[in-house]
């Protein structure tokens, strides 16, 4: 059994604290985690702004990376969704299109894979912490993951989850939205930190480090210390602690 | 009920009715240009030769149309009605029934709740007196009324103080009847059918049963015989279609209470064009 | 204030939505109306229950219906004619304009009232009637409003909300000749007391088509208002504007209709009035309207059908639940999508009608893609999915930006290979020096300007994860370590599930999109 780890180019790159935190937590659940080192981006940042030429040449090396796994588990709702896509993706290529649809199959998200697959809701934790948590809209509307991260959260001794008012609302990020869109783009993660800031938490986390780095960069412009965490990170930190 | 047919040239026996501002040159005297298109008065071409001109070209542009539509849907064109799985509301809700308490409890809260009124009475002779007052009430002058039996032995002329004229729809050739409708306080129409999971009335114009008396009058009543309370939308418009095309009447209308709209900043006003006082009189 | 559409015509999206967001009162509006109209939704359908199944049957019907639309166009045609309404095909708006205009003229109008219609908004029908001397007044109250301001509704249901209760008190003042209180109530009742009188001594009245039954050729029309009761009750004639896509079958799937358009829309269980008019009055009726006619209008509908990615589209049944779910028109409102119909539906009609995809502008990346559309379509258009496909027909054309096509070279180019996708992260990492205080990047220079207005840019930390794998590895042995009985035999279990779904889906035939929303 191949369990691989689709780091996702955000987390590889800027965050390379989540999937450490992911390795070490699934690590304790008998889970040695695999990391086939061709893996580059999912592709969604050209896919999305329809480049779809280019977003085949990065899905390639996702395609390779991930052929003999029997699961592929990232921290991101949203490149997990972009697997989803491969066979749009590649619908002229055959070849490519049974290996999209083989790939699409075995993907999971974090949350997905410990509680449903794992059947881990209780990982040991303590995190005496006021917390509130934004559900990212491609891993809650494209991938349906609703209840996991609540059931992980709900077993974490001391949290005090804090429910996020207009929690449904999109950060703003949207890949190259945030950029060519700059201004709407702005307008949605200050709306989106002004909602968390009314919550009072501590802490902000959730399950995507793309929406996670769009809300932290606006608090830290605001000079408001919420700290802003993965899920991995935060159930890792505190089973490190209990 | 007129039937319109199948016709060719020239259908439509509703189009020629008083249409003669343009003179009736039919003589053909004029050339005529398949594509002219005339303006009105004067022209060479009388208002039914318009009629008839325009259903050719659309009678040859429906092919065209319809050709288009099944070329770029890649099938050839579809005579014969196809299979059609999903028909109607989720079999589950079809089976989906309130008792008859329940059906005017429910058919009540949802009415109250949009600004309607309603009353629960035991007779006709209830529902008299209860509009005899509402009359007294408001000051009622002109009342009109749909031109049924029940309504005339209603007996609402009687009733009413000898001030307050009470129309009946088209009981007569000399009355415009929209301009009694516009100025009338109070319209009264019986409910053909009546929906207790939305809280409609359904009314269904007729040559008796102006469209217009459930529209332009500024209070409106509505009596229901209880016996025609549903629970759902599906049992009444399913009517429509047993019924049949033919059968059907030009209007059919659900109201489901008093006229509204928040179009300004969202702050909610009621009775904007349709009647803003609505009762609800659940008879039986 | 509110000069968003008045004016000229800004060149873009983003243009457009610099003055939205700097308008304050337009966003409180805006917020305050979808809010408001999303939380109706929300209790209306939880209240209703089983709103996944209503939602799945009410795309059946329209899928069903679009698929065979030759069928049930035609047979609506036959029916209608039969009913003895005069039926006429546009394929064009100019087309539709023009036989407007016809029969006005043989009508001899000198005024014409409307009721809701936005394919009528798509014609711009009121200019063209006002050139040849015929008054076309609008009688929805939202739509009355604008017509006096002379601009464009900014919500498909509630056309006005841009404007405040003063703005309209004094357009409403000006056609009153007095001043009138800024008070709801009282504009209301002015409106009321002046559209009487329009709409008795009009000669034509005007409505759209909500939906059109093929079975007994007869239209439906939604409203609470009265205002469409009126125009196909009180003029002697009646031009009702159709979309060619409005079909359903019977009066038996207008159930499943009615119960998620007011929902989706509004909130209500029931739109206060829905009418269903089959032909014109009866001969022995004492009103309807003598003479009624149906212009069914394409204008870039049929463009659509056989195309496997936007057939959908033609589902749509304009209930606006997607405008009250988007972030996006929540931030900008309706006029900075610069056409008729605005939020994510606009996005993707407005190009999709347009065949010229020179024409299409930045509309459809105005969108975080985050398919709060798709989720509060009460039939289930994927509009998430057709926005990049329209990005990707964009480019494919040759019309994507110059610049941001050399940029996503540049992505193909890192990303098509690991090594150089680690080779450019080294590089990042030096190069950032430059720019790095205190761990973070706020320079607004550059690429980042967009970005660093609103927000600071992390830093590149010293070792990528791929940096830090193999120490990783060493520590806990991955890639020696066997994985442990309970976790393999758990997804041992959930291949097998895998397996079983993959045969079940196999079975009936390939289904559905693969969304598991």
């Amino acid at each position: 059994m191949k369990v691989s780890l689709f780091i996702t180019c955000l987390s590889d790159a800027i965050y390379p604290r989540v999937g450490e935190a992911m390795v070490r937590l699934l690590a304790r659940y008998g889970v040695a985690l695999q990391f086939p080192t061709v893996q580059t981006c999912c592709g969604q940042p050209a896919f999305n702004s329809g480049y779809w030429k280019e977003a085949r040449d990065s899905a390639r090396t996702i395609l390779d990376a991930f052929e003999d796994s029997d699961f592929v588990i990232a921290p991101s709702g949203s490149c997990i969704g972009m697997l989803h896509h491969y066979p749009k993706l590649f619908e002229n290529d055959p070849v490519m299109l049974a290996r999209s649809e083989a790939l699409r199959a075995k993907s999971y998200e974090f949350t997905q894979f410990l509680v449903n697959v794992l059947e881990v809701t209780d990982v040991g934790a303590e995190f005496p912490h006021k917390v509130t948590y934004h559900p990212s809209c491609h891993g809650t509307r494209l991938l349906g993951v609703k209840e996991e991260p609540l059931a992980l959260m709900k077993k974490v001794k001391g949290l005090e989850l804090i429910p996020l008012p207009f929690a449904e609302d999109c950060c703003g990020f949207g890949g190259t939205f945030a950029v060519k869109m700059a201004d709407i783009s702005g307008a949605m993660v200050t709306e989106k930190v002004d909602h968390v800031l009314e919550t009072e938490a501590e802490v902000l986390v959730g399950l995507d480090m793309a929406c996670m780095m769009n809300i932290a960069g606006n608090l830290r412009y605001r000079e408001k210390p919420v700290r802003v965490m993965h899920l991995a990170e935060l159930l890792y930190e505190g089973v490190k602690e209990a | 009920m007129a039937e319109h047919k199948n016709a060719g040239i020239g259908s439509g026996q509703a189009a020629d009715k008083g249409r003669t501002s343009e003179g009736t040159v039919r003589d053909g005297s004029l050339p005529m240009d398949g594509n002219q298109s005339t303006t009105g008065s004067g022209s060479s071409e009388s208002h039914g030769e318009w009629l008839a001109r325009l259903e050719q070209q659309s009678r040859a542009k429906q092919e065209q149309f319809m050709n288009h539509i099944s070329g770029r849907l890649g099938h050839p064109r579809m005579y014969e009605k196809p299979q059609h799985p999903y028909r109607g509301a989720p079999d589950f809700w079809n089976a989906f029934e309130w008792s008859e308490e329940e059906r005017i409890t429910h058919f009540t809260d949802n009415f109250l709740s949009v600004g309607g009124h309603v009353a629960r009475v035991d007779s006709m002779e209830a529902v008299k007196a209860f509009i005899v007052e509402k009359a007294d009430e408001m000051s009622a002058k002109y009342v009109l009324r749909q031109d049924q039996p029940e309504l005339d032995t209603l007996g609402l002329e009687q009733a009413l103080p000898a001030g307050t004229v009470v129309s009946v729809w088209n009981s007569g050739p000399e009355q415009h009847w929209k301009a009694r409708a516009a100025e009338a306080d109070f319209g009264v129409v019986i409910a053909d059918h009546a929906v207790a999971y939305t809280g409609s009335v359904t009314v269904l114009s007729a040559a008796n049963k102006g469209r217009s008396v459930s529209l332009l009058p500024t209070v409106l009543f509505i009596i229901i015989p209880v016996e025609r309370m549903k629970t759902r939308l599906g049992e009444v418009l399913g009517t429509f279609d047993e019924a049949g095309r033919e059968a059907l009447p030009a209007g059919i209308h659900f109201i489901t209470g008093p006229s509204r709209s928040s179009d300004i900043e969202n702050d909610l006003t009621i009775g904007v064009h349709g009647p803003g006082i609505v009762y609800a009189l659940i008879v039986g | 204030m509110s000069g968003a559409a008045k004016g000229a015509k800004r060149q873009t999206v983003k243009e457009r939505s610099e003055l939205a967001l700097n308008d304050e009162f337009l966003r409180k509006a805006v917020k305050f109306t979808t809010e408001r109209l999303r939380n109706g939704k929300k209790k209306a359908s939880e209240e209703h229950g089983n709103w996944e199944l209503w939602r799945e049957r009410g795309r059946q019907i329209r899928l069903h219906t679009i698929a065979h639309l030759d069928y049930y166009l035609n047979l609506f045609v036959n029916n209608a004619r039969a009913n003895g309404v005069h039926v006429h095909f546009a394929d064009t708006a100019q087309d539709a304009v023009q036989l407007t205009m016809d029969i006005a003229k043989h009508a001899n109008a000198r005024s014409v009232v409307k009721s809701k219609s936005m394919v009528s908004e798509e014609l711009h029908l009121n200019q063209a009637l006002e050139s040849i001397g015929v008054e076309a007044i609008e009688t929805d109250l939202g739509e009355y409003i604008i017509q006096l301001a002379g601009e464009m509704p900014s919500h498909i249901v509630i056309p006005a909300i841009h404007k405040n209760r003063y703005q309209i008190a004094e357009l409403l003042s000006k056609e009153a000749g007095e001043t009138l209180p800024p008070d709801t109530t009282a504009l209301a009742g002015f409106v009321r007391k002046k559209l009487r009188e329009k709409f008795l001594e009009a000669d034509i009245g005007m409505t759209g088509c909500n939906f059109a039954i093929a079975e007994t050729g007869s239209m439906v029309l939604f409203e609470n208002e009265g205002n469409a009761r009126m125009v196909s009750t009180v003029p002697k004639t009646q031009i009702t504007l159709m979309g060619m896509e409005r079909i359903i079958p019977s009066w038996s799937d207008l159930e499943v209709m009615a119960t998620l358009l007011p929902r989706s829309a509004t909130g209500q269980k029931l739109t206060m009035y829905m009418s269903g008019i089959t032909g014109p009055r009866r001969e022995e009726d004492a009103d309807g309207p003598e003479e009624m006619h149906i212009i069914i209008v394409d204008n870039g509908r049929s463009l659509q059908l056989g195309d496997p990615e936007f057939q959908e589209l033609l589902n749509c049944i304009r209930c606006g639940a997607c405008l009250n779910a988007c972030p996006v028109y929540r931030h900008i409102g309706g006029h900075a999508y610069g056409s008729t119909y605005s939020g994510p539906i606009g996005a993707v009609l407005t190009p999709s009608l347009n065949k010229n995809i020179a024409e299409w502008d930045d509309i459809a990346n105005a969108s975080s893609l985050c398919g709060a559309c798709y989720e509060a379509c009460p039939v289930k258009i994927p509009l998430h999915d057709m926005l990049v496909y329209l990005r990707r027909r964009k480019v494919e054309a040759g019309h994507g930006n110059a610049l941001e096509s050399m940029g996503m070279q540049g992505f193909a180019t890192v990303m098509g290979n690991s090594s150089r996708f680690g080779g450019v992260l080294r590089l990042g990492k030096l190069g950032q020096k430059l720019v790095v205080r205190g761990g973070v990047i706020r320079t607004k220079l550059g690429p980042l300007k967009g970005w660093n207005t609103y927000r600071v840019t992390p830093s590149l930390p010293k070792q990528s994860f791929r940096d830090r794998w193999d120490t990783l590895d060493k520590e806990l042995g991955l890639t020696k370590k066997d994985i442990s009985e309970t976790a393999q035999s758990k997804m041992e279990a959930a291949v097998k599930k895998r397996a079983q779904a993959a045969a079940e889906a196999k079975a009936e035939g390939k289904g559905g999109k693969g969304h598991h929303g």
